[in-house]
């Protein structure tokens, strides 16, 4: 079967953020083993992150757009985007939940920081597999 | 007319293939585009592994002059 515009979205974003941030993920652990602490030289590495997220994003949503018809998102896409959504928020939370326990024990802030941004982006993740797995079993 | 026998995942059949065949071989991406959704939604529809919007089953009804009973049957579960 033929995938929707949708559908192909929600692949490009699954293998544009799992690269991406995946890549930060492996220079900020290496630069964490290093023993760097202190946010700042983060910032510059996460910057070219997401500007890389938004390169990678924007080529796969052309790629994407090219090779079928651009359809308007209907009442399924938005079924499934808010039942993906509502089963991986609860990764977020949990995120937000340890972040605060972090800073109840004085954890530095670039772990406090690392730990967010590592519950984030896997419950993006959960949250775009949950959609395919949606597309394909059906909702 | 008997809906399909096999019972899908949504409790729901219908014979949106079978009506389609009798409008003169509609295909899906017409009637997708009659009532305003994908060709994979109705497709998905089609196959029983969704169960679409009481407003999108009155439209595929109306769009071969059915009442709504004879394009769906619960069957459950």
């Amino acid at each position: 079967m033929i995938s929707s515009f949708e559908e192909k979205s929600v692949w490009v974003q699954l293998v544009s953020l799992t690269l991406v941030l995946g890549g930060y993920f492996v220079v900020s652990g290496s630069m964490l083993a290093k023993g760097v602490m202190v946010l700042v030289p983060y910032v510059p590495v996460f910057a070219v992150a997401a500007v890389a997220l938004v390169l990678v994003m924007a080529f796969g949503y052309i790629v994407a757009a090219l090779t079928g018809k651009r359809e308007k998102r209907d009442e399924r896409d938005r079924q499934i985007s808010w039942r993906a959504e509502s089963n991986s928020s609860w990764v977020l939370a949990s995120g937000v939940f340890f972040a605060l326990c972090a800073l109840v024990v004085q954890l530095q802030a670039v772990w406090v920081a690392h730990l967010l941004l590592c519950f984030w982006f896997a419950s993006e993740l959960l949250k775009l597999i949950l959609q395919a797995v949606y597309y394909r079993r059906g909702v | 007319m008997e809906p399909n026998p096999a019972t899908p995942p949504t409790g729901i059949r219908n014979n949106i293939r079978t009506l389609r065949f009798m409008a003169s071989e509609m295909t899906q991406q017409d009637l997708a585009d009659r009532i305003g959704v994908s060709r994979q939604t109705l497709n998905a529809i089609e196959g029983g592994k969704y169960s679409p919007s009481l407003e999108i089953a009155f439209k595929i009804a109306r769009a071969f002059n059915k009442p709504l009973g004879e394009v769906f049957e619960y069957v459950g579960l």
